[in-house]
């Protein structure tokens, strides 16, 4: 790992120039798209394989090999759905990108589209992202009138059409068949997989969905290289640059971007550390449906495998920090009353068993749980894992089985006192 | 075609066949609720989760057998792991944590597929115990059209009945609304469930959410006595199965065929049952008393006098004038056999059948055109092959008039029945001999009045609008006098012929099989469960002359 990171995705922050075309030109923008017109689609889709980008939205599939996967051919018109639809919990990277680079993000798209044949884009954006929202719909407009999207792009003869089409708020759009139907104008629910979208995807027809940060990489592979890409990172399968969205106890959150696989203990140091010296008590290492590390774990090397492997996930590298005088039930319970929330409803599992752990935390919280409530939690959380729909399911057993598992006396406590032995922070009067 | 095998038992299936289909074919039912054969694969109940092993390879998490296809040799698939059996247990637990658990007083009861897999797949304690079980309040009772009633609370999301509107009838009425736990069926703002099918989303509905008007707390299904029948709504012939407790038909359900109406039927079908209680009975046969010069009162009497008057009236107009046979479309085609038969014996030519054309009823199908019907009768085309068709109006004109002997069979054959100026025009004939169920203007007006079995208390075959003929059982016997006019007809025409005593549907059928050559080869036995199509020439005759001008538009 170089000892001083110059950051890529970032390093048009804090430049207003970059939020119009010609700025954004002069910082050597576009010049990813320029070069790739150039080379053979498929060159494109090999020097992204060889870059080993993974997604950057949370599963961390391999880009190029997804890419990959949308069959040649002129049979059927192919799209590229940009996944802007960032509604985890904990997670506002995407915006910061969009906010201040949007150019950034319309080459990342425009290169796919050259790569696997795709004449239209779609930008799926979060309902509630208006800011972000305006911003890239003028940057469209400009690029449209430089030529750089529409009929010709940048004189190769290419035709690209890209849209920014809003959602309307529901987390469940971010799942990527719920988000194909939501932009086809139905009601937003995950579909049946298989078929996958990379060969019935948006109207039928093949389709690649990426994530926001994951198409923002792309314009810097082509133009820098993928070995360039493959020096930043800890090993093979985890290479680049990725932005940490830090947030909760710690003194300076914001989105910070590290080298991928950057150690939590450094990330938080970066951070300014825990807020007024407290004691770090937990950690949420990729958004709300990541399952809650401990803090022996503060050593752990934030990229997808090494996650994984402490019983975690990357995901969208949304880490939500938590102190000493947090109390695990009651953040529990908030995470499932959202997940309960934004359950579409249509799987007996998510929307049946969101609802019961929601009311069994709850009633734990306010101290009017049992003993046998843990074993009810995890028999819950079995009887959803791996046998929902989609994976909305599976994230919201995350945090709930790490609450049984790795906070077993906070459960005691709750149920032998009959009372949260927490405060109750003023902000959450409302209820938790 | 590939080969797959389910709890070690393989079969033949063809290559995209899905688990659960695969499963009935193998013998082996994987618990399901939201997929139907018809609808689109949505994956959503998770109750069909299976185990699939991959030329050895096992899938890493269950797999919903709805959504899995097969389409190579080398799948084996087990329902009866440990795994599976605590999949389908954890899912039955949860569609009934939030269910309302009113069996005794829902209409579903006894042909519930809650119930059902409750006690093939679910625990029998509870471990939800909280007293606020997610409830839709005053949604418990919402008239989604004129025949179907919401019931929210018994829900369970299987969405069946949101694509049957759009995907089979493609009206489209029904969405989901909201999202979670609170997720709801609703009909979208200004739009009602009215489409001609509607009723069918009371079928597939698996729970009780979904109930019809017409059976609402009407029986208890367990006490339903069911036979497979024939609408007689039209001439499209849905198969349906009568279900009725001693004698008192509650409802019609649509019977799988999918030759005729697939799982269909429409909706005006399933009402049709109810004129057998609306409109007055004929119970016991009636004949006119001796002298008055015709105008002597009738009076009710036993069989044997009745069927001697008509044997003498019909033998006494021998040479003094016409005798005429008109029939009906509601007649089985062995009864219109030997009613022909009758006109045969007697040298008469005027015979018809008149039926009413009433709106066009249309039941979609399966890669196969929609099915549309336009009579009003369900058998105008089995009369007429069995030798009902003749010529002559009787409707319309002074042709009654000219007869000695009417001969009508039977007196609900359509609307003219109740209209007094038709009755009046072939009250004209000297001997007016009326068979029927229904006491209509026209039984009334008869000479000689024989009450005879209505559809549900005879059985028979019935030729539909593609030719095809297809047998009905009898739901229940008739009671008191009635009889059914197989019955009749063959004692009355034992008294001109021997030979035609005691004869039952199956060997009239038999009969009527090796003298018409549209009915050649086929035996009332061997008559297949979905019917037979006919041997006719051309594939779609035109309603015959005088019954399209006697026709008139039916006023349902």
């Amino acid at each position: 790992m170089a000892a001083k990171f110059e950051p890529v995705l970032t390093r048009n922050v804090g430049k207003p120039e970059a939020l119009t075309l010609k700025g954004y030109r002069q910082l050597g923008g576009y010049e990813g798209l320029a070069k790739a017109l150039t080379m053979e689609p498929d060159a494109v889709i090999d020097e992204v394989k060889k870059s080993g980008l993974r997604g950057r939205g949370g599963a961390g599939f391999p880009a190029g090999m997804k890419w990959s996967f949308i069959p040649k051919g002129k049979d059927k018109p192919k799209y590229l759905v940009c996944n802007a639809d960032e509604s985890e919990p904990g997670t506002f990277k995407d915006r910061l990108l969009m906010e201040n680079d949007p150019h950034q993000l319309i080459e990342g798209c425009a290169i796919c589209c050259f790569a696997v044949s795709a004449a239209t884009c779609y930008i799926y954006i979060r309902g509630e992202y208006t800011k972000s929202a305006v911003i890239l719909e003028r940057a469209l407009k400009e690029a449209y009138d430089a030529g750089i999207l529409g009929d010709n792009v940048l004189g190769s003869g290419f035709k690209l059409n890209m849209y920014v089409h809003r959602g309307a708020g529901a987390y469940i759009c971010g799942e990527e068949t719920g988000m194909l139907e939501s932009l086809e104008g139905k009601r937003g629910q995950p579909r049946v997989k298989p078929p996958f979208p990379a060969v019935v995807g948006a109207f039928g027809a093949p389709t690649v969905i990426n994530n926001v940060e994951t198409l923002c990489n792309v314009p810097h592979i082509i133009t820098r290289g993928a070995d360039w890409f493959k020096s930043i990172g800890t090993d093979e399968k985890n290479t680049g640059p990725k932005l940490y969205a830090i947030s909760g106890h710690v003194d300076r959150p914001g989105t910070y971007e590290h080298p991928i696989g950057i150690t939590f203990r450094e990330m938080l140091d970066a951070a300014g550390g825990m807020w007024h010296g407290r004691q770090l008590k937990a950690f949420i290492p990729g958004g709300a449906s990541a399952p809650i590390l401990k803090p022996d774990q503060i050593d752990l090397k934030m990229d997808f495998d090494t996650v994984a492997k402490a019983g975690s996930m990357l995901g969208s590298a949304a880490v939500i920090v938590m102190d000493e005088t947090t109390c695990m039930v009651r953040s529990v319970a908030r995470l499932s009353k959202f997940f309960n929330h934004e359950s579409c409803g249509q799987c007996t599992p998510c929307r049946e068993g969101t609802n019961w752990m929601e009311l069994v935390l709850d009633r734990l919280e306010h101290g009017e749980g049992t003993e046998r409530d843990s074993q009810l939690l995890l028999s819950i959380c079995k009887n959803i894992g791996g046998q929902s729909l989609c994976a909305l399911g599976d994230a919201a057993i995350g945090p709930v089985k790490s609450l049984v598992d790795r906070f077993p006396e906070e459960i005691e406590q709750h149920v032998r006192n009959r009372a949260c032995p927490f405060p109750r922070p003023r902000y959450f009067e409302n209820g938790a | 075609m590939p080969k797959v095998t389910i709890n070690d038992r393989t079969v033949e299936v063809e290559a995209g066949t899905n688990v659960i289909d695969a499963g009935l074919k193998a013998g082996v039912l994987v618990p399901h609720y939201c997929y139907h054969p018809r609808l689109t694969v949505v994956g959503q109940c998770r109750m069909c989760l299976v185990e699939i092993t991959d030329n050895g390879k096992k899938m890493p998490k269950l797999q919903t057998a709805c959504s899995s296809y097969v389409t190579k040799d080398g799948w084996s698939v087990r329902t009866d792991t440990p795994e599976v059996a605590e999949a389908q247990k954890g899912m039955m637990e949860f569609f009934l944590i939030n269910h309302p658990l009113d069996c005794p007083i829902c209409d579903q009861a006894g042909e519930c597929g809650l119930q059902d897999y409750s006690f093939k797949h679910g625990v029998a304690f509870s471990r939800f115990q909280y007293e606020d079980k997610r409830t839709y309040p005053g949604r418990e009772r919402i008239p989604l059209g004129a025949n179907v009633v919401l019931n929210m609370n018994r829900c369970i999301q299987c969405t069946r009945c949101i694509r049957f509107t759009e995907e089979v009838a493609g009206t489209g009425e029904l969405g989901f609304f909201n999202r979670g736990a609170r997720v709801e069926i609703g009909t979208f703002p200004g739009k009602e469930l009215s489409n001609p099918l509607a009723t069918c989303v009371v079928d597939i509905c698996p729970v009780g959410a979904l109930t019809s008007t017409r059976f609402r707390f009407a029986e208890r299904v367990w006490y339903l006595d069911k036979k497979p029948s024939i609408c007689t709504g039209c001439e499209v012939g849905c198969n349906i199965t009568m279900e009725q407790r001693r004698g008192d038909i509650k409802r019609y359900k649509p019977r799988f065929n999918v030759e005729v109406n697939d799982y269909w039927m429409c909706d005006y079908g399933r009402s049709s049952f109810e004129r057998y209680k609306k409109l007055p009975r004929l119970t016991s046969p009636r004949v006119r008393a001796e002298g008055g010069n015709g105008h002597a009162p009738v009076v009710s009497t036993g069989w044997s006098q009745a069927l001697d008057a008509v044997h003498r009236g019909i033998a006494g107009a021998a040479g003094t004038g016409e005798i005429a046979f008109l029939g009906s479309g509601f007649l089985t085609t062995e009864e219109a056999f030997l009613f022909a038969r009758l006109a045969d014996l007697m040298g008469a030519k005027n015979r018809s059948v008149p039926v009413d054309l009433g709106p066009e009823r249309t039941i979609p199908r399966y890669k196969r055109p929609p099915i549309t019907g336009r009579e009003a009768a369900p058998n105008r085309r089995g009369a007429e092959l069995a030798g009902l068709a003749g010529g002559g109006d009787l409707l319309h004109g002074d042709g009654a008039a000219r007869c000695a002997v009417l001969v009508v069979c039977d007196s609900d054959f359509g609307q003219a029945a109740y209209d007094p100026e038709t009755v009046a025009r072939l009250r004209r004939a000297k001997l007016l001999v009326v068979f029927g169920w229904s006491d209509s203007p026209l039984a009334q007006a008869a000479d000689v009045a024989l009450p005879v079995a209505h559809h549900g208390e005879k059985e028979g075959t019935f030729v539909n609008v593609e030719w095809r003929v297809q047998r009905f059982e009898r739901a229940f016997p008739p009671t008191g006098q009635v009889r059914p006019a197989l019955d009749v007809l063959s004692d009355l025409l034992s008294r001109f012929e021997a030979g035609w005593s005691q004869l039952s549907a199956a060997t009239v059928f038999d009969r009527l099989a090796s003298e018409l050559p549209a009915f050649a080869g086929l035996s009332w036995h061997r008559l297949p469960a979905t019917g037979a199509a006919l041997h006719v020439p051309e594939a779609q005759p035109k309603l015959s002359d005088q019954g399209a001008e006697t026709a008139r538009e039916a006023s349902q």
